[in-house]
C-alpha cells in the first residue's frame, strides 16, 4: 500500500506540494480507486484495442504553411508578471 | 411561431440591460457569476440580422474571451485575461449574441456539484440550499432563473446534462466535433464537448446552428455540413423508434422519478412512437465510472501542465523558476484538483499505463460498442437523467460504489465515451424540484434528436419554465 | 585489452517552413524576442495544435533521402515533463509511430564505404529559447513550436571519424533537400552522441554516456575521440563508467559532466488526443518522393562518370548545392567542362570569398561565364585577358561587351602579327643575335615586345610561333 510520503513525492514531480491532510485524503482515495479498478478488471479486454478517440476514421486535413496568426509582443507579454527587454523574466532556472 | 431567441430581436437594449441587472440582483442568492461583462461595445456593433441577434447570453468561465478575465473558476487563473477568443465566441457574436457574464463552474470543470468554484458554491434557483449541479452549474442556474435564455457550458461526463436536470431546463451535448473546442479550457480532450442551455427545444435547435461547424484550428472538429436544425423540429413522435435504458431504470430508488418518467414514456407511446427496452451489459455499466475517472484524470493532468505561473495567471514569488512553478501550482489548485492530478499522473506512469489508462481506454471501446449495438435501428435511447433531485449543498460527496450511484448517476457519460449527441430536458418535478429526461442518439443526428425532444416537450408542457429567485 | 566502440547519434534538425509545426505563427531566426508567437506557442489555456502540411512534406523528403519506410498514417504523442522552456508542459512528438523507420546512410571513411542504419525519423516541436543572467532567466518563445525532425541512428558507428562522416552526410543531404539550413553553429542542426565501449567479444553493451551541445562536426569527432579514451582509462583502472550527460569543452578539448541521469525520467507518453490520425494521400507522398533533388553523393558520382571530372573536383563542386547547380548552368552554354570546373573552383570561388558574397547572391550570370570561357578557348582573347574580363563579369557585365569596350579582342590575324613582328625584329637586332647563339630566351623577350606593341592583344601562342618562324628565316 502506498503511503503519504509516496503521494507527496508524486505531487512534487507534478510541481505542487500536498499538505499532510491532502496526502492523507489521497491515500484514502486510492483505496477507493483500487476498489473501482476491480470493476474494471471484471471486464475482459483481451484482444481489445484502446479507444483513444471517440471517432476513428482517419482524417486527411493538413494546414497550409502560411502565416495567419501572430500576436503582438504586447499581447504575448500581457499576462506575464515580469518581463525584461521583451523577454519573459523568471528567477534563475536551476537545471 | 418564433422561437424565444428570435423574439429577443426587438427591444434589444432593454432586454440586455434587464438581463444584466437581473444577473446582478440574483448574484447574492445564486452566486452564479464570476465576471460581469459591460455590453456597451457589443450593443454598438452587433449583427442585427443574426440568428441570435440581441440575445443576452452567458458563457461558462472556461470559455476564453479576449480582453475579459477567464478563470475556469480556479485560483491558478486569477487575473488571466485571454489574448484571443474561443471559436464559439466568434460564432455567437457573429450571429448577434451579447455576452453579459462569465459564469461559475466547478474548478477546471472537474466536478459535478459546482461546489469547488474559487468563488464558492452556486445555488439552485429552485432551492437555494441545493446545488445547481456541475460542472456547468453557473450557466444552468442563470438560465433557469430567467436571467438569460441561453448559456454555454461544457460536458465531459455529464456536466451540462446533469445540471440541466437539477435546474429544470434543456441541456445539450452535441456530437463530438460538432462544435469547435478551440479556446475552451480543456478538462479531458477525448471526452470534452462544448454544450449549452436553453429553456426550449426549438431554441436549442437554433443555437446549434450558430455554434456548429468546422474550425480548422480544432483538428477534431467535424466537416459535416450544418443544416437549419429548426426545420427538422416538428415534435411529431409518430413512427420514432425509441428504447428505455433498463439498466438505469432498474436501479433508481426514487419512485416519484420513475413514475414521472414512465408517465412520459406512456404518452410518447400514445403519440405513435415505438418504445422498447434495451439492456447493456451490467459489468460494462458498472465500469463506466472508473473508466471515466481514469481517462479524464489522466488526460486532465497533462492538459493542465501549462498552468505553471510563468506566462499567465497566478504567479508566486520564489527564488528559482522551479519554485515559482511549485508555489503557484500549490496555491492555485484546489485540493480536489491536486487529488485528481495525482491519480491521473499515477495512471500515466509507464509501469501503470497498461493496467490503468490503457485498460480504461479498452473498456471504453467495449462500452461504446455495446451502446452502438443497442442504438442500432433506433432513433434514440431514453432514461431519467438522474435518480435524484438536486442534492443539498451541505451533503458530502459519497464515494459510493452502489449500483444506483454507479449506474443511475453516471450513465450519461455514455454520450462522452461514444461522442454521440445527448440532451436532457425537464420531465417534471418531485417535491417542487426539477427532474430531467435524457436521450442519446446517433452521431450528427441532432435534428432528429431535437424533433423527438420537441415531441416530449409538447407532452410535458415544460417549455420556458423560469424559477424566479427574487 | 581491445575495445569495441559503440556510438549512436541523434540529430535534431529545424525545418525551414514558414510557420510552426502546430501553429500558423511564423518561424524565425534572429527576430526580436516574442514577436513570432501566438497563443498556441505560448501554451495558453484552451489552445489546440494544428499540423503543418509542409513540415510533413519535408519530413517525407528526408525519409526518402535516408531510405526510410514511410508510415502513411501520421500520429502524434505527448511527452510530458515540466521545464521553463516548455510552455505546454508537454512536447508533441511521435513516440510510438515515427513517420520513418528502418533506413540507412552510406558514408565513406578512408576510402571505404560503410552503411550506417537509421532507426527512425520523427516530427516534433522545438522548445523556447532561454538564456540565463545573474538576475534571472529570460525566455523567448519565438523558437517554441518550430518544426523539428529527429533522426536516430542505430549504434553502428565505431569511431569519431565515422561519426563525423555520418553527420556530414546527413547535413549535406538535408541541405540539398532544402528542408533545413542545417547550421550547427546556429542551432538549426543539433547533434547528441551516445558513446559506450565494451571489450571485444563481449555481447552486452556497457554503460553509455550522452554528449550534448556539440556545435560543429569537428567537435563531434573530437568529443568522441576524447570520450572513448576517457572510458578506456576508467575501465583499465577497474572503475565503472557512470551513466550521465556530458558536454564538450572546446578549450580543454575534453568532455565534462553536465548532470547525472537521475534514473530514467518517466515521460508518461500517450497519444495526443487533439490530433486525429492523419491518413496521407499516397499519390501526394509519391509525388514528393519523386521530386526530391539529386543527392550530393549521386551527383558527385555523375560528375566523375559523365563529365570525367576528378574525384577532388567533383567533391568540391558538390559541396554546396548552389555551386554545383551553377556549374551545370554554365555547362548549358559551353562544352568546355574541365575549364568550367577549373574556373569555378578557382577564380570564381576566390572572387566570391573576397567579396563576401554568398552563393544565394551570386553576381555572375552563368551564361556570361560560359561565354567568357568560350572566348578564351576560341582564342578570341588570352587567358590573361580573360581574368581581366572576369573581374567585370563579376560586376554583372556581359563579357562580349567588356571585350568590345576595352578593344581587347585578341589579334590572331597572322598578317597583322607578322607586321608587328617584323617591326620588332627590326628594332631588336641583339635578340636575333642571341637567338642565333642558342639563347632561346630571346624568343620570350621578343614575344613580350610584340605584346607591348599590340597593347596585349596579340595572340601569344601564335606570336611565339611566328617569331620563331621569322627568326629562322633571318638567321638563315
Amino acid at each position: 500500500m502506498k503511503d503519504e510520503a509516496y503521494f507527496k513525492q508524486l505531487a512534487h514531480q507534478l510541481m505542487f506540494e500536498l499538505s499532510d491532510e491532502e496526502a492523507a485524503d489521497i491515500k484514502k482515495e486510492f483505496e477507493t480507486l483500487n476498489k473501482q479498478l476491480e470493476l474494471l478488471e471484471n471486464v475482459n479486454t483481451e484482444g481489445v484495442e484502446e479507444m483513444v478517440y471517440p471517432f476513428e476514421t482517419p482524417t486527411s486535413f493538413l494546414r497550409e504553411d502560411c502565416v495567419e496568426n501572430v500576436v503582438s509582443v504586447e499581447d504575448a507579454l500581457k499576462n506575464v508578471h515580469k518581463s525584461r527587454a521583451r523577454h519573459v523574466l523568471v528567477p534563475k532556472v536551476v537545471k | 411561431m418564433a422561437t424565444m431567441l428570435e423574439m429577443m430581436k426587438s427591444n434589444v437594449e432593454k432586454n440586455v440591460s434587464e438581463a444584466l441587472k437581473k444577473a446582478q440582483d440574483v448574484q447574492g442568492k445564486l452566486n452564479a457569476v464570476v465576471t460581469f461583462v459591460d455590453p456597451t461595445e457589443q450593443l454598438e456593433n452587433y449583427n442585427k440580422n443574426g440568428l441570435m441577434a440581441g440575445v443576452p447570453i452567458v458563457l461558462k468561465d472556461n470559455v476564453c474571451t479576449k480582453g475579459i478575465e477567464t478563470t475556469a473558476s480556479s485560483g491558478i487563473l486569477q487575473g488571466y485575461v485571454p489574448i484571443y477568443n474561443a471559436h464559439i465566441v466568434d460564432r455567437l457574436q457573429a450571429e448577434g449574441a451579447i455576452v453579459i457574464a462569465k459564469s461559475s463552474m466547478d474548478e477546471l470543470a472537474m466536478g459535478g456539484t459546482n461546489k469547488t468554484a474559487y468563488t464558492g458554491p452556486v445555488h439552485n434557483p429552485y432551492d437555494l440550499d441545493r446545488i445547481s449541479g456541475g460542472s456547468s452549474g453557473g450557466s444552468a442556474a442563470l438560465v433557469a432563473a430567467g436571467v438569460v435564455p441561453f448559456a454555454i457550458g461544457s460536458d465531459t461526463g455529464d456536466s451540462v446534462r446533469k445540471p440541466a436536470s437539477f435546474c429544470g431546463i434543456c441541456g445539450v451535448k452535441p456530437t463530438y466535433g460538432r462544435i469547435s473546442r478551440y479556446g475552451i479550457i480543456p478538462y479531458s480532450s477525448s471526452l470534452d464537448h462544448v454544450g449549452y442551455f436553453t429553456r426550449s427545444v426549438r431554441d436549442a435547435a437554433v443555437a446549434l446552428e450558430v455554434l456548429a461547424g468546422r474550425d480548422d484550428r480544432d483538428m477534431t472538429s467535424s466537416f459535416e455540413p450544418v443544416p437549419h436544425y429548426l426545420d427538422q423540429v416538428k415534435g411529431n413522435l409518430k413512427g420514432k423508434k425509441l428504447a428505455i435504458l433498463k439498466n438505469v431504470v432498474d436501479v433508481i430508488e426514487n419512485k416519484e422519478i420513475l413514475d414521472c418518467f414512465n408517465k412520459v414514456v406512456e404518452e410518447v407511446k400514445k403519440q405513435g412512437a415505438e418504445v422498447k427496452e434495451v439492456e447493456l451489459n451490467e459489468d460494462l455499466m458498472k465500469a463506466m465510472l472508473p473508466t471515466y475517472y481514469l481517462i479524464a484524470n489522466c488526460e486532465a493532468t497533462a492538459n493542465h501542465s501549462n498552468l505553471d505561473g510563468i506566462r499567465f495567471g497566478l504567479q508566486k514569488e520564489a527564488k528559482s523558476c522551479e519554485d515559482v512553478m511549485i508555489a503557484s501550482r500549490t496555491e492555485g489548485f484546489g485540493s480536489l484538483i491536486k487529488k485528481r492530478f495525482v491519480i491521473g499522473s499515477y495512471g500515466l506512469f509507464e509501469e501503470n499505463q497498461d493496467k490503468l489508462f490503457r485498460k480504461a481506454q479498452k473498456v471504453r471501446r467495449l462500452i461504446v460498442e455495446e451502446l452502438k449495438n443497442a442504438l442500432d435501428g433506433l432513433d434514440g435511447i431514453l432514461a431519467p437523467a438522474s435518480g435524484t433531485v438536486a442534492p443539498k449543498i451541505e451533503d458530502q460527496n459519497q464515494d459510493d460504489l452502489s449500483d444506483s450511484y454507479l449506474v443511475a448517476e453516471n450513465h450519461m457519460v455514455l454520450g462522452n465515451f461514444s461522442g454521440y449527441p445527448s440532451a436532457t430536458i425537464p420531465m417534471g418535478e418531485v417535491g417542487g424540484l426539477p427532474i430531467g429526461l435524457n436521450i442519446t442518439c446517433h452521431p450528427f443526428d441532432e435534428g432528429n434528436m431535437f424533433d423527438i425532444l420537441r415531441g416530449i416537450e409538447l407532452i410535458t408542457g415544460l417549455e420556458d419554465k423560469i424559477k424566479e429567485v427574487l | 585489452m581491445e575495445y569495441e566502440v559503440i556510438i549512436g547519434i541523434e540529430i535534431h534538425c529545424e525545418l525551414k517552413t514558414k510557420t510552426k509545426m502546430f501553429s500558423s505563427a511564423p518561424t524565425s531566426f534572429g527576430k526580436t524576442a516574442n514577436s513570432c508567437v501566438n497563443e498556441i506557442d505560448l501554451g495558453h489555456p484552451g489552445t489546440m495544435p494544428c499540423v503543418n502540411k509542409t513540415a510533413v512534406e519535408y519530413a517525407i523528403m528526408a525519409c526518402t533521402a535516408l531510405h526510410l519506410d514511410i508510415d502513411p498514417l501520421v500520429k502524434f504523442d505527448r511527452k510530458n515533463y515540466y521545464y521553463s522552456d516548455l510552455p505546454k508542459g508537454f512536447q508533441i512528438t511521435q513516440q510510438f509511430h515515427p513517420i520513418g523507420r528502418n533506413g540507412y546512410v552510406d558514408i565513406e571513411v578512408n576510402g571505404e564505404e560503410k552503411r550506417i542504419r537509421v532507426n527512425r525519423l520523427h516530427m516534433e516541436e522545438d522548445t523556447a529559447k532561454q538564456f540565463h543572467t545573474n538576475s534571472g532567466t529570460m525566455i523567448d518563445y519565438n523558437r517554441a513550436g518550430t518544426p523539428l525532425i529527429e533522426i536516430v541512428s542505430e549504434p553502428d558507428i565505431r569511431n569519431g571519424k565515422e561519426a563525423a562522416a555520418y553527420v556530414e552526410a546527413l547535413r549535406s543531404m538535408l541541405y540539398y533537400l532544402g528542408v533545413s539550413d542545417v547550421k550547427m553553429e546556429e542551432g538549426s542542426m543539433r547533434c547528441d552522441v551516445n558513446v559506450s565501449i565494451r571489450p571485444k567479444g563481449q555481447v552486452e553493451f556497457n554503460t553509455k554516456t550522452e554528449i550534448k551541445n556539440l556545435n560543429s562536426i569537428s567537435n563531434v569527432q573530437k568529443a568522441i575521440d576524447y570520450e572513448v579514451e576517457r572510458q578506456k582509462e576508467i575501465y583499465e583502472n577497474g572503475g565503472t563508467v557512470i551513466q550521465e550527460t556530458r558536454r564538450f569543452d572546446e578549450e580543454s578539448k575534453t568532455t565534462v559532466s553536465m548532470r547525472k541521469k537521475e534514473g530514467n525520467v518517466d515521460y508518461k507518453f500517450f497519444p495526443e488526443p487533439n490530433i486525429f490520425p492523419i491518413q496521407l494521400d499516397l499519390n501526394w507522398v509519391k509525388k514528393i518522393q519523386e521530386s526530391i533533388p539529386e543527392m550530393p553523393k549521386v551527383r558527385k558520382q555523375r560528375y566523375i562518370e559523365q563529365y570525367g571530372l576528378s574525384e577532388y573536383d567533383a567533391n568540391v563542386l558538390v559541396q554546396t548545392k548552389e555551386l554545383s547547380e551553377f556549374f551545370e548552368e554554365v555547362l548549358q552554354h559551353t562544352s568546355h567542362i574541365k575549364m568550367a570546373a577549373n574556373w569555378i573552383i578557382g577564380d570564381f570561388t576566390a572572387a566570391m570569398v573576397k567579396s563576401g558574397c554568398s552563393l544565394s547572391e551570386n553576381p555572375v550570370k552563368a551564361e556570361y561565364l560560359a561565354t567568357l570561357l568560350n572566348m578564351i578557348q576560341d582564342k578570341e582573347i588570352s587567358g590573361k585577358q580573360g581574368k581581366e574580363v572576369f573581374e567585370e563579369v563579376f560586376k554583372g557585365k556581359d563579357p562580349k561587351q567588356v571585350v568590345a569596350d576595352k578593344g581587347m579582342k585578341q589579334n590572331s590575324d597572322a598578317g597583322a602579327l607578322l607586321e608587328m613582328i617584323t617591326q620588332v625584329l627590326d628594332e631588336q637586332p641583339q635578340s636575333i643575335q642571341d637567338y642565333a647563339n642558342g639563347k632561346d630566351r630571346a624568343v620570350g623577350f621578343l614575344v613580350g615586345q610584340v605584346m607591348k606593341k599590340s597593347k596585349g592583344q596579340a595572340n601569344p601562342a601564335m606570336t611565339n610561333q611566328l617569331i620563331v618562324q621569322e627568326l629562322k628565316k633571318r638567321i638563315g
